[in-house]
């Protein structure tokens, strides 16, 4: 990793530590940094009862939660020190490296929650390769397109033959976590392949025509009985969540009492009688919002949602500045971010369907987090050579 | 979006040549990627925006709030069981009721509040009640699976019944002092009660527990639910057994009650009415209890006997004893190992049977009815003929004689031979049949077997078709060539074996000698139907038997003038506000195929006057009612016993009056206990003399049974439900969670434990009985397994 850092020497400010710190987005750092501290203390809020009764220490998830959050920081440092210049050599890198992990999975890997997307490593950590072959495909995909942008007259959109290799760099890892089956993660790679699509100016008709590939796609699957049992229990309970209050339907059911009973200003943090009666299943998780829905009311979750807005301000802010392969890069991670937010409070909001999908910065999980220092961090890098370029 | 876009794609519209370059020198870079990620912030945004709206929706705005788990998920339910319908007789006394029993029970999660976990506590309780606290503490302890029976099959929040019928004292004690049993609460259930103690036990049956396999195949049951196990409980269960209700408490996320919730009031079970007529009832069993004790005391074994008194012209059972009977009050709560044990041993001579009902005997002369009917309808015998009756008739090969071999020398009337119950009377005609019969069978003919037909015309070797469980009733035999057949093909190698063997463990040589001759007889010519046989069925012997219900209703046909009833017991339902929902009537089985004529001159030839001319009148001697009485003795005798006493017999019928005046049917029988007249009669009279008042009020009021159903009163009962102690201190975080079903139920069984120092169950709710009785063998410990 050393060997493709490039120590940042400052050319203007007065010290070299503030000059350093001035060369970051420091809107979009301040953002996810809130965003952690905010999610460190739903988290905390979210298990402190259940371990309490378990006689646990009632710290350890909001202890691993900071270290988890402590260990992304030092990945975003690291990544924001990348020049954006190697990204032509790290994103292949990370993106084979990531299949690799999404193959490994399926030897070393552990089934939690119906999937089997995790790899459990000493000490109680998982890894969830998945969350890093987001990355990996966003840079790929980027690096492709870049490449051959050079070769194009400007503006020119992607040909055929770059789309055909786009979509099979994009399909490997969509079909490995398919396969798991993730479908959220899956949902979020198609995401972010739609942002490096748009951004790399990819004619509107085949991003038209993949949308309608892929929803014809989705229907036959779950038509043909190729989407597990529990996704289509969990749609089954989007759709209804009557039907079945004490199954599928439980987690959608408890997170709307929570949520609703929030208010304008909540119940106060640790306060919140589904949270702390632990009536939310996967409530540091997945429904972490609901969290903050009972226990902050109106007021703090919609700074949640807009402290989301800044962070993808800053980041659709930094791919217009960007070019080219940045760009798509920064382009995509924005749009991993975005949907990934979506899909998440979305599901919380009982909006969209219940997919196992944790939200950025704010949930609980090692994975996520170490993703998301990753991605703010090759934001901040990309930022940090735009500055440069239109400095010079 | 492409229509907005498509233009920039234009190669012209770029800056070309120093590509791509220049784009540096514009910060945001050209308008055709802008506008890319222009569409991709507004897409972005859009997506908040939606977040926002949904949240501001479900937060400020949607009226409809979904309630708080403190209130929806955690609600624990308590069932409440529903009282069971009460049984009455027909003037509405109550033959079982509900009973009010006070229950202590403790609130397991109320313990667990406290900082000992209750240890004081229970400690108290085990000095006021006597239990050891170590069994209390087992007892309140949900089952799982590391724990071990006894424990709670209940949910954790339920309270728990650790003892029934609690004095008054520990009522006092427990509700005085409060504080110091936090938890311990007395609860008023509600049991079933037996005003009559063991008064038409079997006809009224008893209730148990709920078992597995009555939840299969019955959904509505749960375990605190009791179920009719025999007799009317078992028969009219879907009426008896009303809807049970439901009492929410309020739990906290640990599991623990916090609060009583709404509740569903349990919906008592209809009310039964019967035909029965208690005091008639007490009156058929005093009196045949006392005859057996008469008889005993004669010498005579007398183990067992039964009563019936029936409407003759409805079927309906008025009453039905049985001796030896039981006490169904035994049964509430689940009965205890040791009484089972003592119900079921060998000397306890099966007090669960009905004799009435499910016994079956040879009716000896009381078959007659039959006999002369078939005569008669076959044409074989006039009813004014005049027919031998010599002290012994030689039947293919064997001398078959009278009753200790009377005569009454030349030829008689048919009456007289009714009177006088000659046997070789009717066993010329049942002969002549027999070889008929064997013409037509040498022919290849099918045989008429017109006895046998007459016979099951009667209702014999078929069920009464009583309202009672098919089980509890007796079909009896009505022997001939296909039934003698089908039993020797499923026992001749039996026979065969029996022949061979020699009986060696029987030490009387002549015993021995005459079932090894039997044996070998049937194991060769088993399949034969005799004309032996046919003569043995015209007196009702050899293979013949009934029950006293069936005589009885066969006896009632008569009278009614051939109608041949369904017997029943029920009569009506009545639902808990006083309504009659059903009323049941009598349904009648056919017309036996025996003219009005034949059925009267049976009736009146063996009216009672003041001599003794008829074999059964000698017991009513004395007795003011005499002559209003008719009746036909039957003294069967059985191999290797004494005789079977009955007395078949209906009044009252004033003289010269028809018989179908009579009011009752009244049949008696006595095992091992000699003639008709000696010990079955005795019992027909104190039976009818308290009927028609003989020397006391009459007890049937009009002399006839109820023709009008009694006025039953709208149920008011009494079953409180469990009442959460609060346990936990309001507005503090609570400490711990547990299940997020309340509805998870514990998956160990009621155990069986050998425990049996204290009884502890609460009421007929919380059981522990052996659940298939009389079939089922009871679990071991007697009341320790828990039922809710």
């Amino acid at each position: 990793m050393t060997a493709v850092l490039r120590p940042y020497r400052p050319t203007t400010g007065p010290s070299r530590s503030s000059g350093r710190l001035r060369s970051y987005d420091r809107v979009l750092l301040v953002a996810v940094f809130l965003l952690c501290v905010i999610g460190a203390l739903l988290v905390w809020s979210a298990t402190r009862t259940r371990l309490l009764d378990e006689g646990a220490n009632p710290q350890t998830y909001l202890a691993k939660q900071v270290l988890n959050t402590a260990l992304g920081a030092v990945l975003l440092v690291l990544a924001s020190r990348v020049d954006s210049r190697l990204l032509r050599l790290l994103g292949p890198a990370l993106y084979l490296a990531s299949i690799l992990g999404l193959l490994a999975v399926f030897v070393f890997g552990s089934t939690i929650n119906g999937a089997h997307a995790w790899i459990v490593l000493p000490a109680g950590f998982e890894i969830q390769p998945a969350e890093f072959a987001k990355l990996g495909l966003i840079l790929a995909l980027a690096v492709l397109f870049g490449q051959r942008a050079e070769r194009r007259a400007a503006g020119m959109p992607p040909r055929p033959r770059e789309l055909l290799g786009a979509l099979v760099l994009a399909i490997v890892p969509l079909g490995l976590i398919m396969l798991q089956p993730d479908l959220g993660s899956a949902m979020v790679l198609v995401a972010a392949t739609f942002g490096v699509f748009l951004s790399a100016g990819v004619q509107t008709r085949w991003i038209v025509a993949m949308i309608a590939v892929g929803v014809v796609g989705a229907v036959l699957a779950i038509h043909a009985g190729l989407l597990a049992e529990y996704q289509l229990a969990r749609f089954a309970a989007f759709t209804h969540p009557g039907q079945d209050p004490q199954g599928v339907a439980y987690n959608i059911t408890q997170a709307d009492i929570a949520i609703s009973h929030g208010g304008l200003l909540g119940q106060g943090l640790f306060h919140g009688a589904q949270t702390s009666g632990a009536f939310v299943p996967e409530q540091q998780t997945d429904f972490v919002f609901s969290v903050a829905g009972e226990e902050l009311g109106f007021a703090g979750s919609a700074a949640v949602i807009a402290l989301f807005g800044v962070v993808l301000w800053r980041g659709t802010r930094i791919a217009l500045a960007a070019t080219e392969t940045s760009r798509y890069v920064a382009a995509g991670v924005v749009c991993w971010i975005g949907f990934q937010a979506f899909q998440n409070i979305g599901m919380n909001l009982g909006l969209t369907p219940v997919t196992g999908l944790p939200l950025p910065f704010v949930s609980y999980g090692g994975s996520s987090m170490f993703a998301m220092g990753l991605a703010v961090g090759t934001l901040e890098a990309i930022h940090r050579t735009n500055r440069q370029s239109s400095q010079r | 979006m492409r229509s907005g876009n498509g233009a920039s794609y234009q190669p012209g519209r770029l800056p070309r040549g120093a590509r791509p370059r220049p784009r540096r020198s514009t910060y945001y870079g050209p308008a055709s990627h802008r506008s890319r990620v222009f569409v991709l912030t507004v897409l972005l945004a859009s997506l908040l925006l939606t977040l926002l709206a949904r949240l501001a929706y479900v937060q400020l705005i949607d009226p409809n709030k979904p309630i708080q788990s403190a209130g929806l998920t955690h609600l624990g339910a308590i069932t409440v069981p529903a009282p069971r319908g009460d049984i009455v007789d027909s003037r509405g006394r109550v033959l079982v009721g509900n009973a009010a029993v006070q229950v202590l029970t403790v609130n397991r999660s109320a313990l667990d509040a406290l900082d000992d976990k209750g240890i004081a506590v229970l400690d108290r309780l085990a000095g006021l009640i006597g239990t050891p606290a170590a069994d209390l503490r087992r007892e309140i302890t949900p089952c799982g699976s590391t724990v071990p029976a006894p424990c709670w099959t209940g949910e954790p929040y339920e309270p728990v019944p650790v003892a029934t019928g609690i004095s008054a004292s520990v009522i006092l004690a427990v509700s005085e002092h409060a504080e110091d049993y936090p938890g311990v609460a007395v609860q008023t259930q509600s049991e079933l009660s037996y005003p009559g103690g063991s008064s038409a036990a079997h006809l009224l049956g008893y209730a148990g527990a709920v078992s597995e396999a009555d939840k299969k195949t019955d959904k509505a049951l749960v375990d605190a639910d009791t179920i009719g196990r025999s007799g009317l409980e078992e028969s009219y269960d879907q009426v008896l057994r009303g809807v049970d209700g439901t009492q929410y408490v309020d739990l906290a996320p640990t599991g623990e009650a916090v609060g009583t919730g709404p509740s569903v009031a349990a919906k008592p079970g209809d009310t039964l009415v019967t035909s029965i007529d208690s005091k008639v009832q007490q009156l058929a069993e005093k009196s045949l209890s006392d005859q057996i004790a008469t008889s005993r005391k004669a010498g005579n074994a007398a183990p067992s006997g039964a009563v019936v008194v029936m409407d003759p012209h409805t079927g309906r059972i008025i009453a039905a004893a049985s001796y030896p009977t039981y006490d169904p009050a035994l049964f509430v709560g689940g009965i205890s190992n040791a009484d089972y044990a003592k119900l079921t041993a060998p000397a306890a001579n099966d007090p669960l049977v009905s004799r009435a009902i499910a016994g079956q005997y040879a009716p000896g002369s009381t078959f007659k009815l039959v006999s002369l009917s078939d005569d008669v309808m076959s044409g074989a015998m006039s009813l004014d003929g005049q027919y031998p009756c010599p002290g012994s008739l030689t039947v293919d090969g064997r001398v078959k004689t009278n009753y200790d071999g009377e005569s009454f020398g030349g030829a008689i009337t048919p009456k007289f031979a009714l009177q006088v119950s000659c046997d070789t009377f009717f066993y010329a005609p049942a002969v002549a049949e027999y070889y008929a019969d064997q013409a037509r069978v040498d022919k290849k003919q099918k045989p008429l077997e017109q006895e046998q037909a007459m016979a099951r015309a009667f209702g014999f070797s078929s069920a009464p078709g009583v309202d009672l469980p098919a089980d509890e009733q007796a079909s009896g035999t009505i022997a001939g060539r296909a039934t003698r057949q089908a039993r020797w093909d499923a026992n001749k190698t039996q026979y065969c074996a029996d022949a061979k063997r020699g009986y060696p463990e029987v030490t009387n040589p002549t015993n021995r000698a005459y079932l090894t001759l039997l044996a070998s007889e049937n194991c060769t010519d088993g399949w034969r139907y005799r004309a032996g046989d046919n003569a043995d069925l015209a007196i009702g012997q050899g293979d013949t038997t009934l029950s006293p219900l069936q005589l009885a209703t066969a006896y009632s046909a008569m009278v009614n003038g051939g109608t041949l009833y369904a017997p029943t017991l029920g009569w009506a339902e009545v639902n808990q506000n006083g309504k009659v929902t059903k009323t049941i009537t009598p349904k009648v089985v056919r017309k036996v195929p025996v003219s009005k004529q034949v059925l009267d001159f049976f009736g009146d030839s063996l009216h009672f006057d003041d001599s003794h001319a008829v074999s059964g009148a000698l017991a009513f001697d004395g007795s003011p009612i005499k002559t209003l009485i008719g009746g036909k003795t039957g003294t069967a005798e059985v191999y290797g016993k004494q005789d079977t006493s009955w007395f078949a017999s209906w009044g009252p019928v004033q003289p010269g009056q028809p018989v179908s005046n009579a009011k009752y049917v009244v049949v008696s029988m006595v095992e091992q206990a000699g003639t008709g007249a000696s010990a079955a009669a005795p019992i027909a009279r104190k039976v009818f003399e308290g009927l028609l008042g003989a020397s006391a009020p009459a007890i049937s009021p009009g002399g006839h049974p109820a023709t009008v159903l009694p006025k039953i009163a709208p149920t008011v009962r009494t079953t409180t439900a469990a009442s959460a102690a609060p346990s936990s201190s309001p507005g503090a975080p609570p400490a711990a969670t547990a299940s997020q079903s309340a509805n998870a139920s514990p998956s160990a069984n009621t155990g069986q434990s050998a425990n049996a120092s204290h009884s502890a169950t609460a009421s007929r709710s919380v059981t522990s009985a052996p659940s298939g009785l009389p079939d089922a063998v009871p679990t071991a410990g007697t009341s320790m397994g828990r039922r809710r």
